[in-house]
């Protein structure tokens, strides 16, 4: 059983602005209050290629996902860790974020692509963010009856907390914007 | 039961030990990324030593929060292709490998 999501949106914001923001989303303080559900995000390695102008950053995010009793019965935790491997290309101004949960993995894989590029329409102002989200409930069979109800649920999350990424990322943006104006122009 | 975390759960909401670090860090970061990475300025690294401190903190306390098997993964950043390695949760008791 897999479920997949796809999902753009247009930020009236540059490239470089939103992928400034892409780096503060879950890290600025005052975001905590909406992105309740990141504990935590800790880098773990990050790599300049010097000669290519690409950053690679691989993160782990704690994520609390507190679900129905008998899921925390079964799986005995209700935080989860995913790994976020991020390759930016300053030259071809691309940005691609891949998230996989890696605790958990018997029971549901869940895989986030976000890739941010210039517009089209628009490459110096504004910026096109594509989200593809899978969802993949293992077949276990003690949770095979329940899987159905898991995956659902588990997608609704999911759609509801990116809908919620977006609005801080638009918020830091707005911010970013005020503060290039005020200082370097 | 494969994965459980020893009753530790409770304490997924205390604060990091080493969040000072990492906000200084990220401050040194984003100042980096905005200013100079993103205007072509990508011959050299900076925030080194803010980097050192952070993950030497980082390195100590990983095994408390069962993440030390992500050290492993250490330097495959494009690991999206990988392969599912099973259950690094489980696995997590063997040492931080830095």
């Amino acid at each position: 059983m897999v479920k997949a999501y796809t999902q753009e949106h247009v930020y009236k914001h540059p490239w470089e602005r939103v992928t400034s923001a892409s780096w503060r989303k879950f890290t600025d303080p005052e975001n905590k209050r909406i992105l309740s559900h990141i504990v935590e995000v800790d880098t773990l390695n990050r790599k300049l290629d010097s000669a290519s102008g690409k950053l690679y950053t691989t993160r782990v995010i704690t994520v609390h996902a507190p679900g129905p009793w008998f899921i925390r019965k079964i799986i005995g935790q209700d935080i989860c860790h995913c790994v976020e491997s991020t390759i930016v290309d300053a030259q071809s101004r691309s940005m691609q974020l891949t998230t996989r949960n890696s605790s958990l993995q018997k029971f549901v894989e869940v895989e986030e692509k976000i890739r941010y590029e210039p517009h089209p329409d628009n490459p110096n102002g504004w910026t096109i963010c594509q989200q593809e989200t899978s969802i993949r409930i293992k077949p276990l069979s003690a949770l095979a009856s329940m899987a159905e109800k898991v995956e659902q649920r588990c997608a609704e999350k999911f759609l509801q907390n990116s809908v919620k990424g977006r609005e801080v990322m638009e918020r830091i943006c707005k911010y970013l914007e005020a503060e290039s104006r005020g200082i370097s122009i | 039961m494969a994965i459980h975390r020893g009753g530790k759960s409770s304490s997924a909401s205390s604060s990091s030990p080493c969040a000072h670090l990492r906000t200084a860090y990220h401050n040194c970061f984003n100042r980096w990324y905005s200013e100079k990475f993103l205007k072509g300025q990508w011959d050299k690294e900076e925030c080194v030593s803010e980097w050192q401190k952070y993950q030497s903190c980082l390195s100590q306390h990983l095994e408390d929060k069962n993440l030390s098997s992500f050290l492993e993964g250490k330097g495959a950043a494009d690991s999206s292709n990988q392969a599912d390695s099973g259950s690094p949760v489980g696995g997590a008791s063997t040492g931080v490998s830095q």
